[in-house]
């Protein structure tokens, strides 16, 4: 090669080549930095909003606030569920490294812990990693400030005090109310599947959920709003810090004010004793109801926190059916309670009211001997409620037929369930016609092939037998929409949710019975409860003085036909008669009425009436302008003399006797 | 510039006078793109000068100065080193792929006794160096189309398959794409550089199926679907993308980058050092180390043209090319157009040796720009000429 030759041409042939492409890539650079920064504003001015939202949900960790339950008052404002302090420690898994090793240092502080341990890991495996798992709840202030203590050294470990539903009046309001427990996997998936589900909420051990009565019903006003503690966490879900500001608070929920009276709900229960059965008692022209016992009860709290297996079983298993609330979920024949919608009809039929009827201790209808339950000489339709003599309905009631009969107990509320009513479980019954008959008894599903209706069930069904069922809250309609005459009053339990009070007035419809009409009836069951010889008088005397009485009719209805199962006397307690009693007063001016069945007790004079008394009476003192009308000196006391006079002495009612009580077809 | 005092014989081989050709606009911005590195090292490192930024400055400030130093080393020294150089890197390449030290299940690294480095790290400017000088020598025709391009086309090759193979994908790949660049440069024809487009095309395909890692497959399919796997491999793509989106227009602030001060995002100090920057001194920070970065780039490239001498324009174009390379594949990784690979953010990450081969190869764009009226000879004699 030759020393040092420079060819300027190769020189500038090279340089030019260069130049142009070092342009080129010069250019080509700048164009991919300016997709760099294309891309740089997209992310960070076009998307930001979605990475700020994400960012965010990173850096921070809501811990669930749960809010506090709503309370649920009677009438006068008493608390009748609320919350109580209750100190429990959790373990937080979600900050948590070796779950054993922390459970191991709390055993060592709360040795009764070690027996749980099973239970919490299952817990723990079961809860979502976002929500805390219980450890341990209702701990001893011991208990406690050792736990206090000692947490700050265990990270993951919270103490903390909680609030626990606590129904303060035990079995009174048990099936009215309801109670709350924690939640399962069926409700679980009902209520994470609505829209506003709060699956944090729902996961928090200190979460309850409305199982039965009110509690159930009025689930969502109670719950109220889980708020959050704003927690910051690193990428290893470790909190580094709060911040207070971001925290939301819980909302409470909102308090549900029942139409219940403390007072006359205790006295009924009290008046119950270990009887079996319900008692309604009603306001006549608002539908509240102020009293609704279903006997026995049983105790709401033990549900709370998870009720024990054999404690549950126990309430299960009696046959006295505590869980089951027979005010509106168990039906009963009514008997001579049902007499009043079969005179209704017979008035509605034309017939007069003063043509007299010979009771010789029974009547023929067809080609059966009905028997009445004594005999009663000639009686007027007054007379056959005072005596509550079968023989009269039994001779009338085929001039009215069963149609009309059921209409009338239509119009007064039996066979009837309210969707406006606030608790669920209403059962039906039946008011059977001559239609339900032929669609029923037609030969399928292993029923009978008879679908004609026959004159002797007329009988039956005119003093409450045969298919007739109904349910207590149903009898308190009943004998409030009779004392009322003019609308058809419709039962309710929830007066006022927060600050807003309910008027259920409103949309009552009329009821559409001649007003004469209703006063007969009206006039029959005040002889029932006022006069010499009527079923009830004995424990119907409010001992208020001459202006406050009230006006009844007592029933007892036969459970079985016994033809078949012995005597009277020697039937066992499942199958003894219901005794059951109706009533409105005060009867001058009626208020309120009520209606008591005591299942299998015997008959309604002497078990049902000295009830309902109690309940009639507290609720006459308690209100200020009957108050004013009582004379003489009140006691305020539980008369357990008249409930035992009841049942010792007897009253003159005596059993009827028709058909028996059949299993009524489900509704 | 006084032309006439440099036009004086001998004058321009003065140290001073070298000095002051060296640019110092340039230094300033190279300067100021360590400075934000420094800051946000500072930031991630819980506001603290430890662990990251006070050693990160302390390196810049030492490989600056050796920039400078270099800066005035005569151009015939780095054309005569450019040969030894590739040599010597290529040996220890295959010193790794026979000896090396495995780290992290790649084996990238050599030990002598307390020193560790990376040969590959060498192998970027040295490759630069050693086809500039092949270029140099060359006729123009050659550089088009002729079977001399074998030599530069194996040169590049070679070392490149070596370093894939440890395997480093991304260095090897900057390796492939900064010789590739000097070869566009140096005149390759465009038919030639067509065809080699279509051939990557091809091979893309055929190495991901025969060629990669697993792991490196998987990046590759984390890449096309971060949303698939947002725990596992999409999450280092996911994480940054939710810090550059959330610092908005102007940033969360110094030290308030949640994602980048509660660890979600990864390598927060090193590759992904650019959503730090992002998240919290927002699109003006992020934008500004873009501009920052063309800005160095368009002036390197323009000292490069400027150069008298063949091997000058291609070195310091080359040098350049290799510092494109890393910006826009770091920022393209980073805002998730690119699968995820170990390439950081030069100057601005944490990591002394990165940043040792680029300010070598600033030290030698500064030095053409220096030199530039140097004309060298076309043999190779210069160590003789050089030893006068």
């Amino acid at each position: 090669m030759p020393e040092m030759s420079i060819v300027f041409n190769d020189i500038n042939k090279s340089q030019g080549v260069f130049t142009r492409r070092a342009f080129l890539i010069g250019g080509l650079t700048a164009l991919g930095l300016f997709a760099l920064g294309t891309r740089l504003a997209h992310l960070q001015i076009v998307q930001g909003g979605k990475y700020s939202t994400l960012s965010a949900r990173n850096q921070f960790n809501f811990r669930v606030i749960p809010p506090p339950r709503g309370d649920i008052l009677d009438r006068h404002g008493r608390v009748i569920a609320g919350n109580r302090p209750s100190f429990r420690v959790m373990i937080e898994t979600n900050e948590v490294k070796d779950i054993n090793s922390t459970l191991d240092q709390v055993a060592y502080i709360l040795p009764q812990t070690v027996a749980m341990r099973r239970r919490i890991l299952r817990d723990i495996n079961q809860n979502k990693r976002s929500v805390p798992t219980l450890i341990a709840g209702d701990l001893s202030w011991e208990d406690f400030s050792k736990v206090s203590l000692y947490a700050a050294d265990i990270p993951g470990v919270v103490a903390d005090m909680d609030q626990l539903r606590a129904y303060h009046h035990g079995g009174a309001f048990s099936h009215v109310v309801g109670y709350v427990s924690k939640i399962n996997a069926a409700d679980m998936k009902v209520e994470g599947e609505k829209p506003d589900a709060d699956i944090n909420l729902l996961h928090h051990p200190s979460f309850r959920i409305g199982k039965q009565g009110i509690e159930k019903s009025h689930d969502n006003i109670l719950r109220g709003t889980a708020g959050g503690n704003k927690m910051e966490v690193d990428a290893g879900g470790k909190v580094v810090g709060e911040d207070g500001d971001g925290s939301i608070a819980a909302m409470p929920g909102a308090d549900v004010t029942l139409t219940l009276d403390l007072d006359i709900q205790n006295r009924a229960l009290e008046a119950f004793g270990t009887d079996s059965g319900s008692a309604v008692m009603m306001n006549i022209h608002t539908g509240e109801i102020i009293c609704m016992v279903s006997a026995p009860s049983f105790d709401p709290n033990l549900f709370v926190s998870g009720i024990p297996t054999k404690a549950y079983r126990l309430l299960a298993d009696y046959e006295r059916k505590p869980l089951l609330d027979k005010s509106v979920g168990s039906t009963f024949a009514p008997g001579s309670t049902f007499k009043m919608a079969t005179a209704l009809a017979i008035l509605d039929a034309g017939i007069n009211p003063e043509e007299q009827v010979f009771c010789r201790g029974g009547y023929q209808v067809g080609n059966r001997f009905f028997r009445c339950h004594g005999v009663h000489g000639s009686v007027n339709m007054r007379n056959a409620h005072k005596f509550s003599c079968d023989t009269y309905f039994y001779s009338m009631c085929n001039r009215a037929g069963v149609d009309r009969i059921a209409k009338f107990a239509g119009k007064l509320g039996l066979g009837h369930t309210w969707d406006g009513f606030e608790i669920d479980g209403q059962k039906r019954g039946l008011i059977p016609t001559e239609q339900w008959k032929r669609d029923y008894f037609n030969g399928t599903k292993g029923r009978a092939n008879d679908p004609k209706w026959h004159p002797g069930e007329t009988a039956s069904v005119a003093i409450g037998q045969g298919y007739v069922h109904v349910s207590p809250l149903q009898l308190a309609v009943y004998a409030s929409r009779i004392a009322n005459g003019m609308k058809a009053v419709e039962p309710h339990l929830v007066r006022q949710i927060g600050d807003k009070v309910i008027d259920h007035t409103k949309d009552f419809a009329d009821l559409g019975i001649p007003k004469a009409h209703l006063d007969i009836v009206r006039g029959g069951m005040w002889a029932v409860s006022n006069e010499p010889g009527g079923t009830g008088r004995t424990n119907s005397q409010l001992d208020l003085g001459p202006n406050i009485t009230i006006s009844g009719k007592t029933g007892t209805a036969q459970v079985i036909d016994y033809a078949k199962a012995g005597t009277r006397k020697a039937a066992d307690w499942m199958h003894k008669d219901h005794g059951l009693f109706v009533c409105f007063g005060p009867s001058d001016a009626p208020k309120y009425a009520c209606a008591v069945v005591v299942e299998h007790g015997v008959a309604g004079g002497r078990f049902a009436a000295p009830k309902a008394r109690e309940i009639m009476r507290l609720a006459m003192i308690k209100d200020p302008e009957i108050q004013k009308r009582i004379v003489g000196p009140v006691s305020t006391a539980l008369d357990t003399a008249a409930l035992a006079r009841g049942e010792a002495a007897g009253a003159s009612d005596m059993p009827n006797e028709g058909q028996p009580a059949e299993t009524p077809p489900a509704d | 510039m006084v032309q006439s005092a440099l036009s004086r014989p001998g004058q321009r081989e003065r140290y001073d006078s070298k000095i002051g050709q060296i640019d110092w606009v340039f230094v300033t911005l190279l300067a100021m793109l360590a400075g934000i590195g420094a800051l946000i090292q500072y930031s991630v490192g819980g506001m603290s000068w430890e662990p990251w930024a006070y050693s990160q400055l302390r390196n810049f400030a030492l490989f600056l100065a050796m920039a400078l130093v270099l800066a005035v080393v005569d151009l015939r020294f780095w054309l005569w080193l450019a040969y030894p150089s590739y040599a010597v890197s290529l040996i220890l390449l295959i010193l790794v792929e026979l000896i090396g030290d495995t780290r992290m299940g790649a084996q990238r690294w050599l030990e002598f006794g307390p020193i560790s480095f990376q040969p590959s790290e060498f192998m970027k400017l040295a490759i630069v160096l050693a086809l500039a000088r092949f270029y140099h020598e060359r006729k123009p025709e050659d550089a088009n189309w002729s079977f001399w391009l074998l030599v530069p086309a194996l040169m590049i090759a070679v070392p490149s398959a070596l370093v894939m193979h440890q395997p480093d994908l991304g260095t090897g790949m900057l390796i492939l794409l900064t010789g590739g660049a000097v070869m566009v440069l140096a005149g390759l024809n465009w038919k030639a550089i067509a065809g080699a487009g279509l051939m990557g095309a091809i091979s893309v395909p055929l190495a991901y199926f025969f060629v990669l890692h697993d792991y490196q497959r998987n990046r590759i399919l984390t890449f096309l679907n971060p949303e698939g796997d947002p725990s596992g491999e999409g999450y280092h793509i996911l994480q940054s993308k939710i810090a550059m989106g959330s610092g908005g227009l102007l940033g969360k602030g110094l030290g308030l980058g949640s994602q980048s001060q509660l660890n979600f995002l990864p390598e927060k100090h090193t590759d992904f050092i650019m959503a730090a920057v992002s998240e919290e001194l927002g699109m003006v920070g992020g934008a500004m180390v873009l501009l920052l970065s063309g800005t160095i780039i368009i002036m390197a490239l323009r000292m490069a043209a400027l150069s008298h001498s063949h091997f000058g324009r291609l070195a310091a174009s080359g040098a350049i090319a290799t510092y494109a390379c890393y910006v826009l594949i770091n920022g393209a990784m980073v805002m998730g157009l690119f699968p995820v690979v170990g390439i950081p953010m030069p100057l601005v990450s944490y990591g002394g040796s990165v940043m040792l081969t680029v300010m070598a190869g600033f030290g030698l764009i500064l030095g053409v720009k220096v030199h530039r009226y140097q004309e060298l000879p076309k043999q190779s004699s210069m160590l003789a000429n050089l030893m006068e």
